[in-house]
């Protein structure tokens, strides 16, 4: 059974920056090179995989980012049902990419923490522990970027205007977390 | 500090990679052939010149992926940047 036990302490409001762990998020890391890959999860999750860098697509139900030109990270829109690991739409990826050799489909829900941050100093925030440049990010939605923050790996995919989704591995989720508020609190 | 132009996900600071050493060194194809002096040239000896050198980078923080990279040791300007397996684009 996969942890869907809460990874943070709690949710926290600093300065107009609102912090929250959304649990429990689907996760895939979907991996292939092949153009058959691509048309595969097209048809079997009935959304596009972006080709373009540091881009995302989305779907009812699925948003699919950008990680690598053969790498590619699928999330859940809603929080999944807390009482089942068994998800529909790695089923479908087993199916339909790992049987047929087209590639790699990876679990990663309880490997991955999801902060929704929401805020305008989200990028404030984040300009104080990284080196990435937000400048043309921030005005793109649904732009995707894996970078550092806080000497921390991170990936940062732009919902919305002022709103971002944060992923981190769960064993550095706390520390950044903390780091994240204490930073916020200095702005 | 110098910016990189990762071939795959575009401008990034030098902080998101690591250094993978001079590029272009072929593997022996018989190894078991080589005299142990060879070997060891293989294995271990690096130009490590000032000036001008062919280099390996992964953008170990972003992408993961391994490109090549022109750089100017003396100075730190890179004169280009290409994927794996491309020609460099110069001599």
């Amino acid at each position: 059974m996969l942890n869907y036990n809460q990874a943070l302490p709690k949710n926290t409001l600093i300065q107009d920056l609102q912090m929250k762990e959304i649990k429990p998020i689907m996760k895939l890391i979907i991996r292939g090179k092949k153009r058959e890959f691509i048309s595969a999860v097209g048809k079997s999750l009935n959304i596009l995989l972006p080709t373009e860098a540091n881009t995302s697509a989305q779907s009812d139900k699925l948003t699919a980012v950008w990680l690598s030109p053969d790498e590619w990270m699928i999330y859940s829109n809603e929080p999944v049902d807390e009482n089942t690991n068994n998800y529909k739409t790695e089923e479908l990826l087993n199916n339909y990419i790992s049987k047929l050799n087209l590639g790699a489909v990876t679990d990663v829900t309880d490997q991955f923490v999801m902060i929704n941050l929401k805020g305008n100093k989200i990028y404030e925030l984040f300009q104080t522990g990284s080196p990435f440049n937000f400048d043309d990010f921030q005005n793109k939605k649904g732009a995707v970027t894996q970078t550092i923050l806080n000497k921390i790996d991170i990936i940062v995919h732009n919902q919305d205007k002022n709103a971002v989704n944060l992923f981190v591995r769960r064993s550095f989720s706390q520390h950044l977390f903390s780091w994240m508020n204490d930073a916020a609190s200095r702005l | 500090m110098f910016v990189i132009n990762c071939p795959f996900c575009g401008e990034r600071e030098q902080s998101e990679f690591k250094a993978g050493g001079e590029a272009h060194i072929v593997r022996p194809k018989q190894p078991t052939e080589l005299s142990d002096d060879e070997w060891a040239e293989y294995l271990f000896m690096r130009k490590n010149i000032k000036g001008v050198q062919f280099e390996r980078w992964n953008h170990a923080h972003g992408c993961r992926k391994w490109f090549n990279m022109v750089r100017d040791t003396s100075n730190d300007e890179i004169k280009a940047v290409y994927k794996m397996g491309e020609k460099p684009p110069i001599e």
